[in-house]
């Protein structure tokens, strides 16, 4: 037996904790999930709920192996469903994060921790940001880890922290303790349209991304799709040099400039089923850029600019008020423009978090994680940053210490199945 | 005002309605406006100069469009649109979309869209012009098979390439998936929505596009029964159709009503989803060659077209979700029309069909076999009309770039 006294003397000599199973070997995998809160469509419950009731995956209804064994929610407004669940599945809802994770015992009594901070009540800060405690969440997991002499595979949904800082902090303490770790949005792996992957190694010359929503939700979405294409150029991850948000009429006139690719906007826009304005009023298509309408359906447009360490740009362009969905689009030498939708099928069975929930039962079950937690890194220190920039008179900001370095998998993480 | 440029096709559509969101205003606006295509926003290389609308309601866009684009001229007949206003066929092709308007409806169901009536009317002046031009003809070719069956002999024996039916087969797959070629399979269906004689035509459409493939081509179907309500149930507790395939189908999806509340995706008892489905119909029908198919329209349980396949060699099911974003709520444009459009386009620049018109001649047969089964209270119906022997292209024509 492993006590807490042995287990930091043999950390010193191998920090690397096996991230072993506690049962048996055929059994299902007993899950601890942690929420920030858990009702009606929160990110907690469509996720908590398909290791509950299964899911759509591969043309199957596909039930997971495993045991929801705990829960902890950190709010419970009114429509919490925490309890019925805990009552309808037979497991308990603790009072604390660790509670949790021990299953009411002193040590950890999971094989696998799914931390989802999204929604739910907190406060923002001047970045706009809002400060969901993912990181804290994440810190009483580890401790528990720690002091048990033991580490399971973590998800945390979403971008890690709203701090960087905190950020590399977590997946410092995935590598020192050397459990697998998943984070991260959906739009990477949901469906595309056309089915089209960057190919690898891929010399990509420009690309934008268009999304829509608020700051500090969707924009992570947006760039974490821009992301998971962009990291397939040739050369891998060498992270992201400098950034720089601009809104209002600065991001039509940088269009203008060529700071960012009208071509490429355009591109990425004709991937769009949901043009408004005219289309609203009588279904006609409609060539967005080219028809110069933009500047009037979209109020207040916010371009994220990122200068990647290699030399490479690419822009984020937030068009709330032109489109409602994700299109991204790129040039790339010797193939032209590739471009593509990525899908978010409709509320409420929003099926595009079952693709994401594949990866996480995918690194519950082989303890290792489907594609890099680096990317989420990267991504949430590139929003945070153009967040402090826009805090900041819309300056460019050096970021040295978006350093991130990695390398994508080969094969292709979306659902294509 | 703009002339047509030389050497550019020019095109006429006879419809019947231009309001938002009718199957015309969908298909002309894509010719004239353009729509995103291939990653960038695709104009298409032709010119759209005449217009018949058979009904101008207080919501009608004709005019609008005809302002916005002065080159496509409204005309009051069908044969002054093909003559632009002269004595012989004036076009290079023609755009026949005879879907939505105010029609009547028979006692068995059928809206009576005159699309044969404008198909006599197109062809009368191709007849007398001594000169034909490739036609499409939107979704199934007449409520009345007698009809559609005439219209098909008139374009074989006219030899004018002809194209129809509905945006099912060349809309986005997800997964991206075409029937191997020359496969071999025992049960194939399609769970959908919607309505008999309108959307169960969609349905049929999708299984035949894909069936079409398997091994020996197609050999026409032999005979069809239809269930509603009670029988439907029944039906399906006796085995009518694969309930695992059905359920495969289903798991393609997204857009499964929750049958539990509080819960946003959860796969639904078959107590529950009867619960959820009041007006259940499937129509099972058998091919000449053996095969056997169903199209289940269940209101209530979904709202898109969903294919699951049993296959023999390699043994297993074979499932894909034909896409259809469709306005208003999930989206604003019905953009399975484009691929519609383009291969429109195709033809009529290089007047070949991109897929066979017998495709849907027996489609066309077998939707008014569904509701002549319904009105027949549900008695199974020998079709040997739909003996229809066809070979598809090899080449994959639904939407994947």
């Amino acid at each position: 037996m492993i006590t807490r006294r042995t287990f930091l003397a043999s950390t010193a000599l191998a920090p690397v904790l096996a991230a072993r199973a506690s049962a048996a070997p055929n059994g299902p995998l007993r899950i601890a999930v942690v929420t920030t809160v858990y009702k009606y469509l929160s990110h907690g419950q469509h996720i908590g709920d398909r290791f509950l009731v299964g899911y759509p995956h591969n043309g199957e209804w596909h039930q997971p192996n495993v045991k929801v064994v705990s829960l902890y929610v950190d709010q419970k407004p009114e429509g919490d469903l925490s309890e019925a669940r805990a009552r309808e599945f037979g497991f308990r809802v603790y009072p604390t994060v660790a509670e949790a994770i021990c299953c009411g015992g002193k040590s950890l009594a999971c094989d696998a921790v799914l931390i989802v901070g999204e929604h739910g009540d907190y406060p923002k800060n001047e970045k706009g940001q809002i400060l969901y405690p993912r990181y804290e969440f994440f810190e009483q997991a580890t401790k528990v880890f720690r002091d048990s002499g033991r580490a399971v595979p973590v998800y945390n949904d979403k971008h890690l922290s709203y701090s960087f800082e905190k950020a590399s902090k977590m997946v410092a303490a995935s590598k020192e303790l050397g459990f697998p770790m998943l984070g991260g949005s959906s739009l990477p792996v949901t469906w595309r349209l056309p089915d089209v992957e960057m190919p690898l190694d891929a010399h990509i010359e420009d690309a934008v991304m268009v999304g829509v929503g608020g700051s500090d939700a969707m924009d992570f979405h947006a760039l974490e799709a821009l992301q998971c294409m962009v990291e397939r150029r040739k050369g891998g991850e060498t992270g992201v040099k400098a950034v720089q948000m601009i809104t209002g009429n600065k991001v039509w006139e940088a269009g203008d400039k060529g700071v960012w690719s009208k071509e490429l906007l355009s591109s990425a826009l004709s991937r769009s089923d949901t043009p408004m304005g005219l289309t609203i009023k009588d279904g006609r298509t409609q060539d967005l850029v080219g028809s110069g309408v933009l500047p009037g359906l979209v109020p207040h447009p916010a371009a994220y600019l990122i200068e990647y360490r290699d030399g490479f740009r690419a822009t984020m362009l937030m068009l709330t008020g032109a489109v409602e969905d994700f299109n991204f689009s790129a040039r790339v030498r010797g193939k032209g423009l590739v471009s593509t939708q990525f899908l978010l099928t409709p509320v409420p069975n929003v099926t595009y978090s079952a693709c994401l929930v594949s990866k996480i039962e995918q690194m519950f079950t082989t303890r290792k994680a489907p594609y890099s937690i680096d990317r989420t890194l990267l991504t949430s220190g590139i929003l945070e940053s153009c967040l402090t920039s826009k805090l900041q008179d819309e300056k460019r900001l050096e970021t040295p210490h978006l350093k991130v370095n990695y390398r994508p998998t080969v094969e292709s993480q979306y659902c294509r199945a | 005002m703009p002339e047509t440029t030389h050497g550019r096709p020019k095109i006429a559509a006879v419809i019947t309605v231009y309001r938002k969101y009718s199957h015309a205003q969908h298909i002309v606006d894509r010719l004239l406006d353009g729509y995103g295509w291939n990653g960038t926003y695709h104009h298409p290389p032709m010119d759209l100069v005449a217009l018949y609308v058979d009904q101008v309601g207080k919501d009608d866009l004709s005019h609008e469009r005809a302002a916005r684009f002065p080159a496509m001229k409204i005309y009051p007949t069908i044969a002054e649109a093909l003559t632009r206003g002269g004595s012989k066929l004036a076009v290079d092709g023609v755009v026949l979309v005879g879907e939505h308007g105010d029609y009547p409806r028979n006692e068995m169901g059928q809206t009576e869209y005159p699309r044969y009536k404008f198909f006599e009317q197109i062809v009368s002046v191709y007849k007398s012009s001594g000169r034909s031009v490739p036609l499409f003809s939107d979704k199934h070719l007449s409520w009345k098979w007698e009809w559609a069956k005439q219209m098909y002999d008139t374009s074989k024996s006219m030899g004018f390439p002809f194209m129809a039916g509905s945006s099912l087969p060349v809309t986005w797959r997800i997964p991206s998936i075409d029937m191997p070629w020359k496969s071999s399979v025992s049960e194939a269906l399609c769970v959908c929505y919607g309505g008999v004689d309108s959307y169960d035509f969609h349905g049929l459409e999708t299984v035949q596009c894909m069936v079409e493939r398997r091994a020996g081509g197609e050999t026409g179907v032999r005979s069809l029964q239809a269930y509603r309500g009670d029988r439907f149930w029944d039906a399906m507790k006796e085995g009518a159709w694969s309930y695992d395939l059905m359920k495969a189908a289903l798991c393609r999806s997204h857009t499964l009503t929750p049958a539990r509340p509080g819960f946003n995706d959860i796969f639904p008892t078959r107590e529950q989803m009867r619960e959820l489905v009041k007006k259940p119909v499937a129509y099972t029908y058998e091919y000449n060659d053996g095969l056997r198919c169903t199209m289940l329209l269940m209101n209530g349980l979904i709202r898109d077209f969903n294919f699951a396949a049993r296959m023999k060699q390699p043994s297993g099911i074979l499932s894909t979700q034909m896409y259809l974003p469709m306005p208003d709520g999930r989206t604003t444009l019905a953009d399975f029309f484009s691929p519609l459009v383009h291969h429109i386009e195709d033809m009529m620049l290089t007047h070949k069909e991109p897929y066979p018109i017998e495709r849907t001649l027996l489609t066309t047969g077998l939707t008014a076999a569904g509701v002549e089964s319904l009105y027949r209270n549900q008695t199974r119906i020998d079709t040997p009309q739909l003996a229809i022997r066809y070979e598809p292209r090899r080449e994959s024509t639904f939407w994947r770039t």
